[in-house]
């Protein structure tokens, strides 16, 4: 059972996802609050929507990439 | 333990491509070859494009023209310098969404040769490599800062990174840089990790339900479903990696204006409505006006 801690560890860095979890939930509802007030506006909420939830999302990236470097490199 | 060995090289996905065969210092790997693929899926179709094209498009044509023009419509509402580099932006969405797409294709993680062991697969799907995003996100990364120093000059460019209170340049010359850079390595480890670990999710959906004989049925459907996800996660992350790539160039540039005459309110708002990414330009020429 080779290689078990660096799986404990690639698991337990995924507990990072939490925080983009939640914030990819804030911004997601916020942005269907403001599309519920004026639907005309989706076309403006639509990109800058997107680019905020591409950056939420990054952090949750790093977590997955710090697991994959624990998994597969290390 | 040969259950154990059994269930291992099931979900077997290496993290970097692997060689297919070295000519001096060259090595020439899988995602090479899935780069090459979507160069070529993408000059063939530009090939076909441009050709004939119709005033009145055929199906064909439309297919082609629908997300060009789609991008090209958001890119415009950027900035009034877009023409400089809506290609770019628009090239980098085409580009990543074949590479993306073609990783979903059969056989492209597959098929292979048999090489110590292991399948090493002749197509690796390029953006699941680092180098290939890096690479992309580098190019991007030249384009902003060429523009901010077109725009800037090299000592506005330089006043941008140290801040505005001058005294406060020891600590924020060193933030303004290390979030300069940082640009590079989030914009391409943003697409790495996602499809890569959309590689990884396709590849243990279908080693879990074909490890047991009753759960074997379930292995017709249940990755389908994810594939499904991948072609929607493909195509969001293309968006959002040219879009990124969109609104740095954006920002380089609306510093730029900035930098002339910072005492202008007027001038700052069209900035800050440009830096959004704004797509409905009638709302900022009042102001500018």
């Amino acid at each position: 059972m080779e290689g078990n801690i660096s799986s404990l560890a690639a698991g337990l860095a995924m507990i990072g996802a939490i925080g983009p979890g939640i914030g990819l939930g804030i911004g997601f509802s916020k942005a269907m609050e403001a599309l519920g007030r004026n639907p005309e506006a989706s076309g403006a909420i639509f990109v800058p929507y997107i680019l905020g939830l591409a950056l939420t999302e990054a952090i949750g990236i790093y977590c997955l990439v710090v697991s994959l470097i624990l998994i597969f490199a290390a | 333990m040969p259950e154990d060995e059994a269930h291992e090289s099931l979900i077997h996905v290496a993290i970097g491509a692997e060689d297919l065969f070295v000519i001096g210092p060259l090595h020439f790997t899988n995602s090479m070859v899935g780069a090459l693929l979507a160069s070529i899926i993408l000059l063939t179709a530009a090939w076909v494009f441009v050709r004939k094209p119709e005033l009145v498009p055929s199906r064909v044509q439309s297919l082609i023209e629908f997300p060009i023009e789609w991008m090209a419509n958001i890119v415009s509402g950027s900035s009034s310098r877009w023409r400089g580099y809506v290609a770019l932006v628009v090239g980098l969405f085409l580009m990543i969404l074949v590479a993306n797409w073609l990783g979903l294709l059969p056989g492209v993680g597959t098929i292979g040769l048999k090489h110590e062991e292991e399948l090493v697969p002749f197509v690796r799907p390029a953006s699941a490599d680092l180098n290939f995003t890096l690479g992309l996100a580098i190019v991007a990364f030249v384009v902003f800062v060429w523009w901010g120093l077109r725009l800037h000059g090299p000592v506005g460019y330089l006043k941008e990174l140290v801040g505005e209170p001058r005294y406060m340049a020891p600590l924020m010359f060193p933030i303004h840089l290390i979030s300069e850079l940082s640009r590079l390595v989030s914009l391409s480890m943003r697409l790495f990790g996602n499809v890569f670990a959309g590689e990884v999710l396709l590849a243990t959906m279908l080693a879990l339900t074909t490890a047991t004989l009753f759960t074997l049925p379930l292995a017709f459907f249940v990755p389908a479903v994810f594939l499904g996800l991948e072609l929607l996660f493909g195509a969001v992350q293309a968006l959002v990696f040219a879009l990124l790539a969109m609104t740095y160039i954006t920002m380089a540039i609306a510093e730029g204006q900035g930098g002339h005459g910072d005492e202008h309110g007027p001038d700052h708002d069209e900035a800050a409505h440009t830096e959004a990414g704004h797509p409905d330009s009638s709302v900022s020429t009042p102001a500018s006006a």
